[in-house]
């Protein structure tokens, strides 16, 4: 279990997931470094990486580790973000559903609590195709405001935000 | 630099030891390798090990040292989770190659079975990156699980030629008296065993183990203390991220490649010329791209080479003959000090397992998800 001065120092990094770009290959890093992984240049700027991306591979854990036993079974991708890629746990989506090359889009969650029994929040993604069903739905019934079953109908199933 | 020879060995069963602590797992193995060599006791010590926290015990090495009654040498520990039992070999070739000592015992040690498995398991994880990948739950299992799946999907491997390697290692150690899991197994049984990460299932990973394995190196004036000398001609190490994201690739382990190259360039060989290997198999995915990272394999062919029937006993290389971690099981902190061990004895021509004729063995032992990497060359 982590602590909270961990989660309060990672702040930034992990919420906006800032990357470090070299200026002088051009390699994007995430997690950010203090040099470039590929030519060893100090010459690397902060750089915020897109919120949507694609999923490159993943994994279900039916035991995640000591202090993650209630999120299980928990689903944690690697993401391609623009030119990086991301590790990060999937929200909103049923492990039978996830495949390689969704589309995710990110989000902020709670996790696990801290060692200090801090509740922390992170980012993780989801799919980015629940999104757009949430949009069709919002919109269907701000331009079909007659059709109340289709808004009723979309509650239920517990897709409206 | 001064030539250095292996010119003992000792190890302890691997497996589940309750009724044994870790000082008495360690100085079994630094007992009989001194017997090995002849009763010459070492100038200093290096330990291998990871995770000794487990049991609440650091200072490893007066510790051990201490046990074996070796009071008043030099020692000191080395850690770089999974391979850190390779380091201490680099450590250990590096004293007597320096001209500093002539004779260095290193012995690897581990101990995983003393507490629950959840303390263990998230222990094991310390391998990953603490900030980037631990703090969302993650296994080391489940890091693994990340590249097999990349790995599987891009090259068209299935689950089938994924399973092969495990029921050969079952094999190859069944005749193993050191090993942990002496049974051979099925296909069916690999396909069919619980997901631990999914696509890792529980065959597709080694088991935890306890166990301590040890041998004694000297510099070319003592090498006689042996009929057998085996000499270590090459030695390579190389780190990459602890964190998969930002990997090159993540379908290979870079550091696995250049600690390759930089032990053959040493020793001056090929990969085609090794005769035996014992490789780091903690998960078969490791095994596949390590095999084609050495130079064994093409890129995203090594599932498909083990399913023909390749590396087995009669074919050259011979891969993993004690069972690799899959059979003999993973001492974590002690796995490459096992592996230099069982391709000595295999040179000599006195291992008590699966016994393969040869001049060239290499070994190589990989810490966290390849993100350290040691290899190394030997020769009669
Ligand atoms: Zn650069």
């Amino acid at each position: 279990m982590t602590t909270i001065q961990r989660i309060w120092r990672l702040r930034s990094t992990l919420l906006r997931l800032r990357a470090t770009r070299c200026l002088d290959c051009g390699y994007v890093s995430f997690p950010p470094k203090a040099a470039c992984p590929k030519c060893g240049s100090r010459n690397v700027v902060r750089e915020e990486l897109p919120k949507e991306g694609k999923v490159l591979t993943y994994t279900v854990l039916n035991v995640p580790i000591k202090g993650f036993e209630d999120q299980a079974p928990l689903i944690v991708a690697l993401i391609k973000l623009g030119d990086a890629r991301v590790l990060a746990q999937l929200t909103d989506v049923k492990p039978e559903d996830m495949e390689i090359g969704m589309e995710v889009v990110a989000t902020v969650r709670r996790t696990a609590p801290t060692l200090d029994g801090v509740v922390p929040y992170v980012v993780k993604f989801r799919p980015k195709e629940a999104e757009q069903r949430i949009t069709l739905t919002a919109s269907s019934t701000s331009t079909n405001p007659a059709s109340s079953s289709k808004t009723n109908k979309a509650s239920e199933s517990g897709q409206t935000p | 630099m001064k030539s250095v020879y292996i010119v003992g060995v000792g190890m302890t069963r691997v497996g589940k030891h309750t009724h044994l602590s870790l000082r008495d797992l360690a100085s079994e193995a630094v007992l009989k390798a001194i017997d090995d060599a002849g009763g010459e006791k070492p100038q200093a010590i290096v330990v291998g090990n990871m995770l000794s926290s487990l049991v609440e015990q650091e200072n490893l090495a007066a510790l051990i040292a201490d046990h074996s009654g070796l009071r008043g040498i030099s020692g000191f520990k080395t850690e770089s989770a999974c391979s850190s039992g390779g380091s201490a070999l680099v450590a250990g070739y590096s004293l007597v190659a320096s001209g500093l000592f002539d004779k260095v015992l290193v012995v690897g040690v581990e101990k995983l079975h003393e507490r629950p498995t959840p303390d263990t398991t998230r222990g094991l994880a310390y391998a990953a990156d603490a900030d980037y990948e631990l703090i969302y739950g993650i296994s080391f299992a489940g890091l693994n699980a990340l590249v097999m799946r990349y790995y599987m999907d891009r090259y068209g491997i299935s689950r089938e030629e994924m399973a092969w390697w495990p029921v050969m290692m079952h094999e190859n150690g069944y005749y193993n008296p050191f090993a942990q899991l002496r049974k051979k197994i099925t296909l069916d049984e690999v396909i069919n065993s619980p997901v631990i990460a999914d696509p890792i299932r529980l065959y597709d990973s080694c088991p935890l183990s306890d166990g301590a394995a040890a041998v004694m190196l000297t510099s070319e004036k003592f090498k006689s203390i042996n009929d057998s000398p085996i000499k270590i001609s090459g030695v390579g190490d190389a780190v990459d991220s602890p964190d998969l994201s930002s990997r090159f690739e993540l379908d290979r382990l870079y550091a696995s490649r250049l600690s390759a190259e930089r032990a053959f360039k040493m020793a001056k060989k090929e990969a085609k010329q090794v005769d035996i290997a014992e490789i780091h198999d903690a998960y078969s995915i490791i095994a596949a791209i390590t095999l084609e990272e050495i130079g064994f394999a093409e890129k995203g062919t090594a599932p498909k080479l083990w399913a023909e029937g390749r590396f087995r006993k009669g074919d050259r290389p011979v891969i993993n003959p004690s069972g690799g971690l899959k059979s003999r099981g993973h001492p974590v902190g002690a796995t490459g000090v096992y592996q230099a061990a069982e391709i000595a004895m295999q040179l000599r021509g006195d291992f008590p397992g699966m016994q393969v004729n040869g001049d060239i063995g290499l070994s190589q032992n990989v810490g966290g998800v390849g993100s350290n990497v040691i290899t190394l060359i030997y020769t009669r």
